[in-house]
């Protein structure tokens, strides 16, 4: 998987939700961990726009214009790159 | 549901908080419960409406879902309703995927999914205006001929649209569309994805500048880490403030409606035993309660204010970490929540919790949320802690306190709990959606409250007034001369009475309130009317008010040895008690139903009964030993 996953990312550019700026709009690469399904259920998407707005015990981020609350653990598995 | 079983059924599926209630209530006249927020619907609701040529279908309110994976009890319920494999309901004949304009992304998904069952599907564009509002360049059009189904934009909440999808959902109802995207290469979930991208691409095209909304600038203070604890202290507060003094004024027109209801019958019926029942009886059982209707209006309208804005999910996010500390997840705290207005819809949303043993948890502790019912009692009670003439705001700093000692030692047990029931085998991570903003519905929000009021109107008319009856026979039979103290000691009642008071003593009540005790276990109101009725004082000739006016009655109360019966340590005592008694037999049902097990229910009541009853020996003896009275 870890393999796969390198392969995949440019790796200077690319971290978890958990590690990206407040206030910026970043996009998703690739969602990797067990709680993957219902990540994309709830529209976190690889290529969609997403952006960070608040940090704390659960992050605060914007998807396609709706506000989702997510645990850290949650976050660490959502791999985003700034948007180019 | 099973009367009419030849009807057409059409169910009403989609994402949360996509406005499937709102659109079934404004389709069969309903008045479901909806609230801006996900996860308010958690049970299946069955409705019908008339199509324009006059033809009568069946309308099925699901609760939302993200998909068809289930993961939460809600979550299963919609899919098994939609796959007809729910006992008692019909299965659908069509699909009615409510799907928020501004959000197409997230909620596509679902119809895709909806119409891979192979039935047919109509979609209800719904919250257009909000979506036009974002600058979303919307072509329903379009969608319909992507997908092959008819599409029709609406604004449910303002019954926009709903002719024109009354036109759609006509018979013969429209064939189920081909799912093409199912054919190709890689797996379903991802070519679904495409499709769904591809979609927003040609009909939704979104602004690329992100716009700092409203609420934007909302969340800065509401989800701020001291800001935000700051306005849900202040919203809290502000709410029981304006209950103490927005209802004084209605309450003193009901008292005084009721003492001269009370002396025009004791003029009108002639001396005796139906006098008796009628003016000792009925009346002052009845008002007791009925009095406090103001309080349950207001508690109800501003539940439902905060509940229909929007902050409900903003103030699960700010619990979220406090409840962690108690073995819960911020979404733990939606219903409780619910709970302070009626722990049984507390209890009911509950489904929405992944976790099942915080789900039980969560259930187990919700009836410490004070309810409404025990309003009549905390009212009844607090005031005569406080001289007359102080002002409302620390009446409502005792209710706050209150409800904070519910809450607080709700968290408490519910820690001790969550650690004896062990960690789940597949973690659960918070996540939240948090809804924008939205103005109250207003004309939801008022019919909800007029429903209330009209039910506690009718509780007070059927079974308050039933009790106050059997407790005025109580209280008259069998029947002897002497004082009126004498003859209640000789009554049922005051033998009742002498029974349990040995065993309320040590709380710091005599018999009559053990008796008022006892007796609210049927429903936590008939305290007052058993307080009513025992306490009240025939004196006729007197002002209309004082009949009213039970407080001024019980607080010159005394013990037969001439001690006041109430002290402000007895009274705190008696609040204690209630705030943590279970005293409610359609909760205990509920809870058994919903925790699968009757001795999940059993063993709440005895644990919560007979913690009231430490926790108001605690009280009482300790005050006691530092010289309280």
């Amino acid at each position: 998987m870890a393999h796969a996953l390198a392969n995949e990312l440019t790796a200077d550019s690319a971290m978890t939700l958990n590690q990206a700026r407040v206030g910026c709009d970043m996009t998703i690469q690739v969602l990797s961990g067990p709680s993957c399904d219902r990540l994309r259920d709830l529209g976190f998407c690889e290529q969609l726009q997403v952006r960070k707005l608040a940090n704390g015990r659960n992050l605060i981020c914007s998807v396609c214009g709706t506000r989702l609350a997510i645990s850290r653990e949650l976050a660490d598995q959502v791999i985003v790159a700034p948007v180019r | 549901m099973s009367d009419s079983p030849a009807l057409e059924t059409i169910a009403l599926v989609g994402n949360p908080n996509a406005g499937k209630t709102t659109l079934f209530n404004a389709l069969t006249k309903s008045i479901e419960r909806v609230g801006n927020y996900a996860g308010v619907t958690v049970a299946v609701k069955s409705g019908e409406m008339f199509t324009p040529h006059g033809r009568k279908v069946r309308v099925l309110d699901l609760p939302g879902c993200y998909s068809l994976r289930s993961s939460s009890p809600d979550e299963k319920i919609a899919r098994d309703a939609l796959l007809g494999e729910a006992p008692d309901v019909p299965k659908p004949d069509l699909a009615l995927c409510v799907v928020d304009a501004s959000n197409l992304e997230r909620h596509l998904n679902l119809v895709l999914q909806v119409i891979e069952l192979g039935i047919p599907v109509v979609i209800a564009l719904n919250m257009v205006d909000v979506a036009e509002g974002q600058g979303l360049r919307l072509d329903p059009a379009k969608l319909s001929e992507e997908l092959g189904i008819p599409v029709v934009p609406i604004q449910a909440n303002a019954a926009k649209g709903l002719v024109e999808l009354k036109q759609a959902l006509r018979h013969p109802l429209p064939h189920a569309a081909e799912s093409p995207w199912i054919a190709g290469e890689g797996d379903s979930e991802t070519r679904r994805r495409q499709t769904v991208a591809r979609l927003c691409n040609l009909v939704a095209r979104r602004p690329d500048a992100h716009q700092q909304t409203l609420s934007d600038k909302l969340d800065a203070v509401f989800l701020h880490p001291l800001w935000g604890w700051v306005s849900f202290l202040l919203i809290m507060f502000a709410v029981f403030w304006a209950i103490f003094s927005f209802a004084d004024i209605p309450m003193g027109w009901i008292e005084t409606g009721l003492g001269n209801l009370g002396n025009w019958l004791g003029g009108v019926i002639p001396e005796g035993d139906l006098r008796s029942l009628v003016v000792d009886g009925a009346v002052p059982g009845v008002s007791g309660v009925l009095v406090f209707l103001p309080q349950i209006v207001l508690l109800f309208l501003f539940i439902g204010l905060l509940e229909s804005s929007g902050y409900m999910a903003r103030a699960a996010y700010l619990m979220d970490g406090f409840m962690s500390k108690a073995g819960l997840s911020g979404k733990a705290f939606l219903p409780l929540f619910s709970s302070y207005a009626c722990a049984i819809p507390g209890v009911m949303a509950t489904r929405t919790i992944d976790s099942a043993k915080e789900r039980l948890v969560t259930i187990f502790v919700a009836p410490w949320m004070s309810c409404s019912a025990r309003l009549p009692v905390y009212f009844l009670i607090v005031p005569l802690l406080l001289h007359e003439d102080e002002g409302s705001w620390k009446q409502a700093l005792i209710l706050f306190a209150i409800y904070t000692l519910g809450t607080l030692s709700a968290f408490v047990v519910s820690r001790v709990l969550r650690g004896r029931l062990g960690p789940d085998k597949t973690p659960n991570h918070f996540l939240l959606e948090l809804p924008p903003f939205r103005s109250p519905q207003w004309s939801y929000i008022l019919r909800h409250v007029l429903d209330r009021a009209w039910s506690f109107i009718a509780k007070a008319g059927t079974l308050i007034l039933g009790l106050s009856i059997l407790l005025w026979a109580l209280k008259t039979y069998p029947k002897s001369e002497g004082s009126d103290s004498e003859k209640l000691a000789h009554s049922a009642m005051g033998r009742i009475g002498a029974v349990i008071e040995p065993v309320v003593k040590p709380l710091g009540f005599d018999g009559r309130t053990g008796t008022a005790i006892l007796t609210s276990f049927a429903a936590r109101e008939v305290f007052n009317t058993t307080m009513g009725i025992i306490f009240n004082v025939e004196e006729t000739d007197d002002e209309a008010a004082t009949r009213g006016r039970l407080r001024e009655v019980i607080s010159s109360a005394t013990w037969p040895d001439g001690r006041p019966l109430f002290t402000p340590l007895s009274l705190i005592s008696l609040l204690v008690f209630y705030i943590y008694a279970l005293q409610c037999l359609p909760t205990s049902a509920v809870v058994a139903r919903e925790a699968g097990s009757w001795k999940w229910a059993a063993g709440q009541f005895a644990f919560m009964s007979g913690f009231a009853y430490l926790a108001s020996l605690v009280v009482f003896q300790i005050g006691r030993a530092f010289g309280l009275s």
